[in-house]
């Protein structure tokens, strides 16, 4: 790999952060918001459900995000405040239908103590001001004018220095907020303090409450006309005001989120650790609360947070399970539970750890992902494209075309699968007991190649052979008309539909025939200036039985024609530029919009915007699918057309939001594919490929698809085994039902193809796995799963003791072969030259596989190096060990046979707290770590100096925003050696926020041109909110913030494609790159993930 | 129960009423469309660029406090018309360090 790397995102975040519900689009819209840390998605409610209406990404990891409605406004403003303390006011304009940005700035200090218990951020209820606790000791106030402009902040001195909430109470004549906060003895307590604007300090609040819950957390405002605020502890909620103090106890739960349902406040949602669903209601009497309430509604994901949508229905938003659309019933299900979950929407975070496997053996990398957390964790399967579920298959070489036929005009099922040969056309058809039988059509010719099939109107089905076409009934099956091509031509190329037939033969002459019932008439001949290389008439009009026009491919000149139909006029003629002849034409209609594509015999492709009416072509782009030529062929699946690419890599274009997207099919190689959709396989293709035919069904189109093996126990790592074909996980399953939060820590064995647990093996109290792998020692051909643990004693700072288990699968079942036990939790282990290598507390270990004399094994201790704060993630690359350090970066170290020993060749001397690292070639390094950074060191071998070489250098540095728990090497796509990409070498990432990334090494031209087009596109691209794209990307910790260095933001560049024309073609000019050239470049990079 | 339950607040009572809820064991796909802003009202008006108070809170405490003894003591430097010009604050706090 290399210095010059491309980030960018597979998977985006899916973590649900923050959420709000308020009228954003307009007076009568009404919204939720969702922020998924760097995102913010925009939802509309409507009679159907929720509608998504936009994905903002956000420069900025979102620490607060309120909705507010200042005075003489109609609709909501969006307050959004980010963790490197940036915050903006955005609007929406609906006219525009864009985010426009009523306020920003910086609110950072430069001293301060940045806050443990996370950022605070609340806007008054009268709109006077916006509060903010970032540092402790400060609380920072943006005071509103009368004129709803935010005017200069200013810091006010909080005394309560260990805060756990603030919010603003309701129905108070001047802006007071109310603190809980924990004092020195460990004590819980609130106190009201009103905002004097005008002195900028804080005068004594009306009321204050000493010694609660020790356990509360959470402030509750409650709107007027009670007023108030509840505070909701581990063990009692407390309704508390100036003139009331109500309390109830609570079973013993730590509330994560809350969410109001009445705007009077007498009724809040409230969502615990293990993801029970409450209701807290406020009993009142004359505007006199009298008393609390609390009932069990039932489970839901362990909630984040919680909006009240509309008319019983509620969002909850998850950080460790998917995120759900419930509805409150009034009644109770079987289960006693009121909550119906009616649709989910898929988290992958927290990723804990992943591997990547080729599950299928199909050169295909899939990333089995340790998903959510508690309760709700799971494996989720993520695999990129489009697979195909093989129904059935049969040996055929030499396949030249397959077409799919009707017994009659109406009926909706396929009956006949044509399949033509070289010199043979056969007939295949389900037969009584749903089997692919041959067949025969009598009035078809067989012993030809057919060229082109199609059903037509009447019950007639039309076959064009090199010398004829031949119309045939379909449900006599003999032949009732045919038409001969002139003496001494021979037709090339056809297409049909239901009422026409376009043909063309050699020497440039093209043939248009109507079909009628019984009778091919012959409309029109026009002689072209070369010969045609493919043709299409698609009917994408109005009218499903024929088309207006007609696409045609030339070579010679190289150009693609529109042709009107019946009267064979030219109408458009585009050169295609280039050499390479026009292989399938297609005409073709998504989301309204419609297309001419054309595919050319050197695998790119051409599409086009086509204008029906006048047939005008514009906004020409190319993209490159393969290497080998394209077919080009439409098919259908749930209710919605896409088109089918055959070639060496088959891609299946869609649309998305009026975007032509191109996902890859799980298939090596495809020469023909027709859509088959028979009663027996309904909604299934046929598909021609090396030497078979396949019938199969196809995936949903999308590119991503994720597979949830829900487990109900915390996955926290996992390995893959391909000779026994299976996984091994560690996992801890918390027991909810005893009175003490016990957990348990488990090694499962998982069978890779049904992911049924298969084996278990309970590690002992207090007990964690720590570290898996699957390996195999020198001198021993068998493969063994080794898991590292640690006993983690609630008196110790620091694990003191751990083991070393050494697992073989035999008959499906986990046998502990051998163990070792360590002074210290095993936080990683790795194969290293026929050896263990294992990372101990501060220690580097080595471990020997040795025989006894018995014929059992053991392993024994070899060598190790002291030396780190604690050594948490090692990778090794032949002799050459990298150690991620808890707090002191990267270092390398080398073994030396020799001597058998492990030294320290070089290290980072800067302090980076370390979350992953990774090894990208022999000198080059990449390391996350907890500022949410990614940066690479190299090894300086030639440096001058001792020093010199053992320091390693800082070679790239880059702000991601997402919290790194693993790299692995591997890729999402299916890498073919001889297309471009195939040659660029990429890590996989996994973060917090379920996020997926890919991290690509590029060589420097590319990365030089992409450089340019990154800073170009800054200009053009606006960050939401006025946030910097720039600052937002350089690398940011406690001690320093630099310029991101040697990365690229893979999701701005690719954003290239989301832009109009216009903005494409200033960037053009700036960059001057032809605008099709761009989009080729950028597009190849989509292909990475 | 049934009374804490019912009742439920509505905006559009039609919200959700068509709500066909999908296969519960295939998650709900949402992908809105990724919003690209090329205008220029990404950018705030100028005078809506905040920036904090650039005054320590503490010197703003002794500001204030100096002016607050300014203010309490103009009264009495209207009766004392005499010496009291050597008594007026330093104003040239703000340069010394603290």
């Amino acid at each position: 790999m290399s210095i010059w790397n491309y980030v960018v995102t597979a998977h985006k975040p899916t973590n649900v952060t923050h959420s709000c519900v308020g009228n954003f689009t307009g007076p009568q819209e009404l919204n939720l918001i969702i922020a998924k840390c760097t995102r913010i998605e925009i939802h509309l409610l409507t009679p159907q459900g929720l509608q998504p209406m936009l994905d903002v990404p956000v420069y900025g990891r979102i620490a607060t995000l309120e909705l507010f409605r200042p005075h003489g406004e109609t609709h909501d403003l969006l307050f959004i405040a980010t963790e490197r303390y940036k915050f903006c006011v955005l609007q929406w304009d609906p006219e525009a239908a864009e985010v426009v940005t009523r306020a920003m700035g910086d609110v950072s200090d430069r001293i301060g103590r940045p806050t443990d218990n996370g950022q605070i951020g609340i806007i008054d209820p009268d709109c006077r001001l916006i509060g903010l606790h970032l540092y402790d000791g400060l609380f920072k106030v943006i005071p509103f004018d009368n004129k709803g402009q935010l005017k200069e902040a200013f810091n006010i001195r909080l005394e309560e220095l260990q805060v756990l909430d603030i919010k603003f109470l309701y129905g108070c004549a001047k802006p007071t907020i109310v603190v809980l906060y924990q004092d020195n003895k460990d004590a819980r307590h609130i106190k009201t303090y009103e905002v004097a604007l005008k002195d900028k300090d804080f005068v004594e609040g009306p009321w204050s409450q000493n010694n609660l819950d020790n356990g509360a957390d959470l402030l509750i405002p409650v709107p007027p006309p009670l007023c108030g605020v509840l505070i909701i502890g581990e063990e009692t909620i407390v309704y508390c005001s100036a003139t009331a103090f109500k309390a109830i106890p609570i079973r013993p739960s730590i509330t994560r989120a809350y969410g109001r349902v009445d705007a009077d406040g007498s009724r809040y949602l409230l969502g615990d650790h293990n993801g029970l669903l409450h209701l807290l209601v406020i009993n009142h009497e004359k505007e006199k609360v009298t008393g609390l309430k609390i009932e069990l509604l039932g489970e839901t994901s362990i909630a984040s947070t919680i909006s009240y949508l509309d008319n019983a229905f509620v969002y909850i938003g998850s950080s460790y399970g998917d995120s759900q659309l419930i509805k409150l019933n009034l009644q109770p299900d079987p289960k006693g539970s009121y909550v119906e979950v009616l649709e989910r929407y898929v988290n992958l975070g927290p990723i804990v750890d992943f591997c990547v496997v080729d599950l299928e053996r199909q050169g295909q990398g899939q990333v089995v992902t340790c998903s959510g957390a508690y309760k709700d964790g799971s494996l989720r399967i993520v695999r990129n494209g489009i697979g195909i579920n093989e129904q059935a298959s049969v040996e055929l070489q030499g396949i030249k075309g397959m077409w799919s036929l009707r017994s009659a005009t109406d009926d909706p099922y396929d009956t006949f699968l044509v399949v033509s040969f070289i010199s043979e056309t056969r007939i295949l058809a389900m037969n009584l007991e749903d089997e692919l039988e041959e067949t025969e059509i009598e009035g078809f010719c067989s012993e030809a190649q057919t060229l082109f099939c199609h059903d037509a109107v009447f019950n007639q089905l039309v076959q064009v052979t090199s010398i004829s076409v031949r119309l045939v009934s379909s449900t006599s099956r003999e032949l009732r008309h045919e038409w001969f091509a002139p003496a001494g031509f021979s037709v090339n190329v056809a297409t049909a539909n239901a009422t026409q037939v376009l043909l063309a033969t050699g020497g440039g002459h093209l043939v248009f025939l109507e079909i009628g019932d019984g009778v091919l008439t012959e409309v029109k001949h026009a002689q072209l200036e070369y010969d045609i290389s493919c043709l299409d008439i698609n009917p994408i009009g109005e009218n499903p039985n024929h088309s207006h026009i007609a696409a045609v491919g030339m070579w010679t000149d190289i150009s693609v024609r529109i042709f009107s139909l019946p009267d064979l006029n030219l109408i458009t003629k585009e050169h295609l530029g280039g050499e390479i002849i026009p292989r399938s034409v297609l005409l073709c209609s998504f989301e309204g919009v419609s297309y001419l594509l054309c595919a050319l015999g050197d695998g790119h492709l051409l599409n086009f915007v086509l204008n029906m009416n006048t047939g005008e072509l514009t906004d020409r782009k190319k993209v490159s699918l393969g290497t080998q030529p394209i077919t080009l062929r439409t098919f259908s699946s749930k209710n919605a057309t896409h088109v089918f690419a055959a070639s060496d890599r088959p891609t299946v274009i869609y649309s998305s939001n009026k975007k032509l997207l191109y996902s890859n099919v799980n298939l090596r190689e495809v020469s023909y594919m027709c859509p088959f959709n028979s009663a027996a396989f309904p909604d299934s293709l046929a598909i021609a490929r090396e030497g078979e035919l396949t019938i199969g069904t196809i995936d949903d189109i999308q590119k991503l698809h994720i597979r949830t093996i829900q487990l109900g126990e915390h996955a926290r790592r996992i390995c893959h085994q391909e000779q026994t074909r299976t996984f091994a996980i560690c996992s801890l399953k918390y027991n909810q039902s005893s009175t003490e939060d016990a957990e348990m820590h488990f090694v499962r064995l998982i069978d890779d193809q049904t992911f049924e647990f298969i084996s278990s093996y309970p590690l002992d109290q207090y007990e964690y796995a720590c570290s898996i792998l699957s390996c195999s020692f020198s001198d021993d051909s068998n493969v063994y799963y080794c898991v590292g643990t640690a006993y983690v004693m609630p008196e110790e700072n620091e694990p003191t003791k751990g083991r070393i288990l050494v697992f073989i699968v035999e008959d499906g079942k986990l046998q502990l072969i051998a163990e070792k036990e360590t002074k210290g939790a095993v936080y990683s282990l790795n194969a290293f030259n026929g050896k263990l290598l294992a990372a101990i507390n501060q220690k580097i270990q080595l471990y020997k596989w040795m025989l006894r004399d018995d014929g059992t094994h053991e392993l024994q201790s070899e060598c190790g190096h002291h030396g780190h704060i604690l050594a948490l993630y090692v990778q090794t690359r032949g002799d050459f060990i990298v150690v991620g350090d808890l707090m002191k970066s990267i270092s390398l170290l080398i073994y030396k046979h020799e001597e058998g020993a492990i030294e320290e060749r070089a290290r980072d001397y800067n302090a980076n707290w370390m979350s992953a690292v990774e090894i990208l070639d022999d000198d080059i390094y990449l390391g996350a770590e907890n500022n949410f950074n990614l940066f690479t060191v190299r090894k300086n071998s030639e440096g001058a100096t001792d020093e010199e070489r053992g320091r390693l250098e800082v070679a790239g540095e880059y702000h991601l925003g997402e919290f790194v728990n693993r790299f692995r090497h591997g890729s999402l796509v299916m890498r073919l050696p001889d297309s471009d990409v195939g040659q660029i070498p990429t890590v996989i990432f996994g973060t917090v926020n379920g996020v997926i990334g890919v991290i690509a090494s590029l060589p420097l031209e590319q990365y030089t041109f992409l450089e340019k087009l990154q800073a170009t596109l800054r200009k053009v691209i606006k960050g939401v909110g006025g946030l910097s794209h720039e600052q937002w990307r350089s690398f940011c910790n406690e001690k320093k913030t630099v310029e991101s260095k040697n990365f690229l933001d893979g999701d701005l560049i690719e954003s290239f494609l989301d832009l109009s024309r216009n903005r494409m073609e200033e960037i053009s000019k700036a960059m001057t790159v032809p605008v099709e050239e761009l989009m080729k470049r950028v597009e190849e990079l989509t292909r990475l993930h | 129960m049934g009374s804490m339950l019912g009742d439920w607040p509505s905006f559009d009572p039609l919200n959700f009423s068509q709500l066909r809820p999908s296969d519960p064991s295939s998650p709900s796909r949402m992908t809105p469309v990724t919003y690209c802003p090329t205008h220029d009202r990404c950018q705030p008006p100028p005078n809506q660029v905040i920036a904090s108070e650039s005054r320590n809170i503490l010197l703003r405490n002794m500001y204030k406090r100096t002016e607050d003894k300014l203010r309490s003591k103009r009264p009495a430097s209207e009766i004392l018309i005499t010496d009291q010009g050597l008594k007026h604050p330093r104003t040239s706090t703000a340069e010394s360090p603290f």
